[in-house]
């Protein structure tokens, strides 16, 4: 691979991770009482214009409430 | 000049040193920093002296920073320095935002403000008492009872509070009132009476650059405050006056890069009187955090058109909402994270 583009989409994958645990972060200092809802992902399809396809979008933001849900709750015991 | 001791270097061996060093007739300060030993001589050191100490084996790295800056210069610190503000940690891979009213405007409404401002996610509430206007007649703050107020909007809502210092006389106050940081404004940065009197006050300081200052100046006023006693400063770029008409000052994002090289300080960034402008505050706030600010400092008003000072440059708590969340995409994508919430 040319080594500007592995360049490229290792730093974006860096973004991609320093975003996904800021928002776990964000997610922990929330108050315990308050219920975990994750941003519709309706809402972010309706805003999606790029070439990523959106059952994958549907599918990865999934993953992201289960984990970031899973973390939340280990987090809390 | 600074020399960095080796890591371990026996306690007695610096002693040795700093004492050979004041017996040439020099000054010597020596650093905070825990994790290795680190000296600072003002003044002039003859080359053989120089030479003698670069040779010596606990001295691992002489530094020569710029000018005569020693307490405040990069090599003074292993890392760049942490600013507490109360619980909030300014520095360190951490963004803060710091925002309030321009001025106090009476107790309800800061109050009011302070909750918008712990709402939006932002970490310190700022708010004038003491105001530096332009014109005699427009509105002053409300002094001693603007303190008292924007204190009390702090604890209620569990946020530090900065407010800005014109007078040294006023310190007692700023102390009974329990203010958590100090700010000097742009208008006071080279005011050395005052930086001398707010050192001692052993409270954090912000301290605006100068609308006219380089930034040796600005790191200069910095160093009066550092050998004064204080070691909580955070510096602050709030615009700079230049021919540009089209914003109130010219932010000055240019030196942020280079300021990291040159001093351990926090760096904060005020857009709000850079611009003047509120619309171009989210903009200028992303391209600060970018740039490597470890803050930004905004203004916000419910009615920006009724504020007492400063209202076009006001956001409204929406706005702040908004540019809070967008910092902590910016910190992010920067190798850093938006500060926690303070306790």
């Amino acid at each position: 691979m040319n080594p500007a583009l592995r360049h490229q989409l290792r730093h974006l994958d860096g973004a991609i991770l320093a975003l996904l645990d800021e928002r776990a972060r964000l997610l922990v200092q929330t108050s315990a009482a308050d219920p975990l809802r994750a941003a519709p992902v309706d809402d972010l399809l309706r805003r999606h214009t790029g070439p990523f396809p959106a059952d994958g979008v549907t599918e990865v933001f999934a993953a992201i409430d289960r984990h970031c849900a899973a973390f939340r709750a280990e987090d809390a015991r | 000049m600074i020399l960095q001791l080796a890591i371990g270097t026996a306690e007695e061996k610096v002693r040795e040193l700093h004492e050979s060093l004041e017996r040439e007739g020099l000054r010597v300060l020596r650093s905070r920093e825990r994790s290795r030993p680190i000296l600072a001589v003002a003044g002039t050191i003859p080359k053989a002296l120089k030479d003698s100490l670069a040779r010596r084996t606990e001295v691992e790295t002489v530094v020569q920073p710029m000018g005569e800056l020693l307490l405040v210069a990069r090599a003074m610190r292993e890392r760049p320095s942490v600013v507490d503000v109360g619980s909030v940690r300014v520095g360190g891979g951490t963004v803060v935002v710091i925002a309030g009213p321009c001025s106090v405007e009476g107790r309800d409404h800061v109050l009011a403000v302070a909750r918008q401002v712990r709402a939006a996610g932002a970490h310190i509430l700022r708010g004038g008492a003491f105001k530096p206007r332009t014109s005699p007649y427009q509105f002053q703050g409300f002094g001693v009872e603007g303190l008292r107020q924007l204190k009390d909007a702090g604890e209620a809502t569990g946020l530090p509070v900065v407010s800005e210092i014109m007078d040294a006389a006023d310190l007692p106050a700023f102390v009974e009132h329990d203010i958590d940081c100090l700010q000097v404004g742009a208008r006071n940065m080279q005011n050395f009476s005052l930086l001398k009197a707010i050192a001692r006050a052993g409270r954090p300081v912000l301290l605006k650059r100068g609308l006219a200052a380089t930034v040796e100046e600005w790191l200069y006023a910095a160093e009066y405050l550092a050998e004064g006693g204080c070691v909580r400063i955070m510096l602050c770029e709030r615009g700079i006056r230049t021919y540009e008409k089209a914003t109130r000052n010219t932010l000055d994002l240019t030196v942020l890069p280079l300021m990291r090289e040159w001093t351990h300080l926090p760096l904060l960034v005020d857009p709000a009187h850079a611009a003047g402008i509120a619309r171009i505050i989210p903009p200028l706030s992303r391209a600060a955090i970018a740039a490597g600010a470890d803050g930004v400092a905004v203004e916000v008003h419910e009615t920006p058109a009724e504020a007492r000072s400063d209202g076009p440059q006001a956001l409204l708590p929406a706005e702040l909402v908004a540019l809070v969340a967008e910092s902590r995409v910016m910190a992010a994508v920067t190798g850093r994270a938006l500060h926690a919430p303070p306790r």
